[in-house]
């Protein structure tokens, strides 16, 4: 076999074990990414599964104990809004009315459990209405 | 002040038109013999893009709140060097200060290349002039970066305290400088496609942008996870966040970039997959802009929605089409010149290492747009982890180091000598013995042992290179060290960024296989050990600091009996903001950082905190500053007229006692 075809054989070994590695890391980590409106009206199929919910802190909802690393609010979408309890390190920035992305599982039709809270960065871009 | 804002940044989008099509044209004219108005069009088109970013932050330093800006991103209470950072923290000043930088850059290239072909030089100045023009006409369309603002007000809102961070005063005009250099390989593609007769003259030109660009794109990517992990207070650097994976991707195809030119250079080969990757490279520079400004990904960095990303989307498309469409329809005419001399020459390197970057590249980008991927191939939108990059990223990196490691002793179409063997098997011992030292220390990860053992694989194949060159030059030692450093800088320089990559490689395994993490409570007064550490709560204080309330404790933390380091972690509570930050303090050595995170104090007794052990991670951050010297040494201008003349002289004197065909060897770059 001449150089120029083992090296694509080498090529093509590392493109199909990548393939596989990658594969293998989306089927262990993989979630869905739904809106709140969207979660409620697919509560009952995905009561328990992995997912990050995207919605608005609801207005006096938000409880932070910093000592406990432990943040409860209701998220809001257009039409639903669900609990949501997150602990784990919390942003600092987490506010009120604040656009957040939580990282968790849906332990009830009403109810998310969350382990992370991904809030718009300080640096980046107005947000819509800002500009 | 609004006005003449408003005024230059017609006159900008004007004269950077007038200044691509001028390029055009002059590339016609300049073989019927006619000049060209090229020159003074991109000096206009870059003055007055100048006079607006100066209008633009003599507003932010003086808070001039007409500026509707200025009322968004500043306040009376910013120290002057935050108040201009503000430039760059919204949409519309950071566009105009990308806009500014291509337009340098242009501005820079045209005269780089004064002495290449013109009509090379003329049409490579009309696509990156074109490039300004049309950021100059989005920010005229939808983000004018003069804009009056509507209310009058004696007080703008300022910015977050999360940006207050040294870091963020030059990491993202480094981002920027390093999307706008890139601009420069991907004009030269472009131009090599439509040249007819597909000349090689645009590679030593492209080589030096390319790395430049790398080299500029990597320390910004680096000095946001500097600030991530200094300022964000979660103990990392790095979450594959999209934003951060959309300047990373470019940067990933960049480095096989880097290396392709390379091989065309040297052995004309890779020529179609170079010429994509230029392109690839400032397409996927502008997907990135997509990613943060759409709106349509809620990172950790972006959520605005806005018309402008869109615009970036509809480039990046349009040169995608184009690269691809121009790439096929001279697929013939960029076949190889040469076969690949050997699977253990440097160009059978170059071929795995870009194809392990491709892949991850590809990786990367489908793991970041996989929610819209999977929303329209699949109904049901899915992200995905973390887990999903490191599978790959860390097969793929122990490829590259291995590969970038064995590069100082392998030689272009041939096979390595017998001596060249000799030293890489020393080599591949000096790497066993590292990782098995690390072994008997204690650390068990196979992963980190692996990458230590590269890593020291890497160093001694370059100080065996070093000292085979100097062996071959004949003269004493040291000497004969110095001139074969001298002789061959650019290339040593490439071999010191490959220790630069094994540096940041052992740096970002230990930091993410070897943490160690816990959340505590300590009382004032007591102390308790942890990891090796005993950590004591001396004190717990807080006070007013003007516009910030300031609650701290101190920790004094000792190892074996020693103290080693007093730490202030603390929470800020900004007034204006309304906004607490969490202000972490790190102790910071070649082994390890410990990382603390204050999250309250309960009754003013007890503190609750996470304490983080994060190996190795200092070696990040010692990784960039090698591609920063590496890169400089590289790019330093070749000798001076005077100093060549100085080194002809010189070099008979060097090369007297070398025998003839080793004097080939030393010449052969």
């Amino acid at each position: 076999m001449g150089t120029g075809r083992t090296l694509a054989l080498g090529a093509g070994v590392i493109a199909v074990a990548t393939a596989y590695w990658a594969l293998s890391g989306a089927a262990a980590t993989w979630q869905y990414y739904l809106t709140v409106d969207e979660c409620m009206d697919q509560a009952a199929r995905i009561v328990g599964s992995r997912l990050r919910i995207h919605g608005t802190v609801g207005p006096e909802t938000l409880e932070i104990d910093r000592n406990q690393q432990l943040a409860r609010f209701v998220l809001t979408g257009e039409r639903e809004c669900v609990q949501v309890i997150c602990t784990g390190t919390l942003p600092d920035n987490l506010a009120e009315g604040m656009e957040v992305v939580v990282e968790g599982y849906l332990e009830r039709r009403d109810l998310v459990r969350g382990h992370k809270v991904m809030t718009k960065c300080a640096s980046k871009y107005a947000a819509q209405g800002r500009t | 002040m609004i006005l003449l804002g408003h005024v230059f940044l017609l006159i900008a989008l004007i004269a950077a038109g007038y200044a691509s099509f001028t390029s055009f044209a002059g590339a016609q004219a300049f073989r019927s013999g006619k000049s060209t108005a090229t020159v003074p069009s991109v000096v206009a088109a870059v003055l007055a893009l100048t006079v607006v970013l100066v209008v633009l932050s003599a507003a932010l330093l003086t808070q001039d709140f007409r500026f509707a800006y200025v009322a968004e991103y500043a306040s009376g209470e910013l120290p002057w060097h935050y108040a201009l950072s503000a430039l760059w923290v919204g949409q519309a000043g950071s566009l105009l200060l990308w806009t500014w930088l291509s337009g340098l850059v242009a501005l820079a290239y045209l005269i780089h290349a004064r002495h290449d072909a013109a009509a090379m030089r003329l049409r490579t100045t009309g696509v990156l002039m074109a490039y300004v023009c049309l950021l100059t006409a989005i920010m005229v369309f939808a983000a004018d970066p003069t804009r009056a603002s509507l209310t009058a007000s004696a007080e703008g809102i300022g910015l977050s305290p999360l940006l207050l961070h040294p870091a963020m005063l030059i990491h993202p005009p480094i981002i920027f400088l390093g999307y706008a250099a890139w601009g420069v390989p991907c004009a030269l593609a472009l131009v090599a496609l439509a040249d007819p007769r597909g000349k090689a003259d645009w590679l030593p030109r492209a080589r030096a942008w390319t790395l430049l660009a790398w080299v500029v794109l990597g320390l910004g990517i680096i000095l946001g996870g500097h600030w991530a992990y200094q300022e964000l207070g979660w103990g990392g650097y790095w979450a594959w966040d999209p934003v951060e994976n959309g300047s990373l991707i470019p940067w990933l195809t960049g480095t096989a970039l880097v290396h392709c030119l390379m091989a065309w250079q040297y052995r004309g080969m890779l020529k179609r997959l170079t010429l994509g990757l230029a392109i690839a490279t400032f397409t996927l520079c502008n997907l990135a802009t997509f990613l943060t400004r759409s709106g349509m990904f809620s990172s950790l960095h972006a959520f605005s929605r806005s018309p402008v990303g869109w615009a970036f989307l509809a480039t990046t498309m349009c040169l995608s089409i184009a690269g691809a469409g121009a790439i096929a329809s001279r697929w013939a005419q960029f076949r190889p010149e040469r076969a690949i001399g050997s699977l253990w020459s440097r160009e059978a390197l170059v071929v795995l290492a870009s194809c392990g970057l491709v892949l991850l590249s590809c990786v990367t980008l489908v793991g970041t747009f996989m929610a819209p991927l999977s929303g329209l191939l699949g109904g049901h939108t899915v992200v995905v982890g973390p887990a999903y990059f490191n599978n790959v990223l860390t097969p793929i990196g122990l490829l590259l180091l291995c590969t970038s490691g064995a590069t100082p002793l392998l030689r272009w179409g041939r096979a390595p000598s017998r001596r060249q063997v000799r030293l890489l098997a020393v080599s591949l011992c000096a790497g066993l013995a590292a990782a098995l030292a690390a072994g008997l220390s204690g650390e068990r990860n196979s992963v980190v042992l692996t990458v230590l053992g590269c890593a020291a694989f890497a160093a001694s194949a370059l100080g065996a290179a070093v000292w085979l060159d100097a062996r071959r030059h004949g003269a004493p030692l040291p000497a004969a060290f110095a001139a074969v450093v001298r002789l061959r800088r650019p290339q040593y320089a490439g071999y010191v960024m490959h220790l630069g990559f094994a540096s940041l490689a052992v740096g970002i395994a230990g930091s993410s296989l070897g943490t160690v993490r816990d959340v505590v409570t300590i009382r004032a007064g007591e102390s308790l050990t942890w990891s090796g550490y005993t950590v004591q709560l001396a004190a717990i204080r807080s006070y007013d600091a003007g516009e910030r309330l300031i609650g701290d404790i101190q920790l004094d933390i000792a190892r074996n009996g020693r103290q080693v380091a007093t730490l202030y972690p603390a929470q800020h509570f900004h007034r204006r903001q309304n906004e607490w930050t969490t202000e972490v303090a790190v102790h910071s050595t070649w082994l390890r950082d410990v990382y603390t995170i204050l999250h309250g104090v309960t009754d003013g007794q007890r503190a609750e905190l996470t304490l983080v052990i994060n190996p190795l991670v200092r070696w990040i951050w010692v990784g960039g500053w090698i591609f920063l010297l590496a890169a400089g040494v590289r790019l330093w201008p070749a000798a001076t007229a005077s100093r060549a003349g100085r080194l002809a002289r010189a070099r008979p004197k060097f090369l007297k006692h070398t025998r003839p065909n080793v004097q080939r060897r030393l010449q052969y770059k």
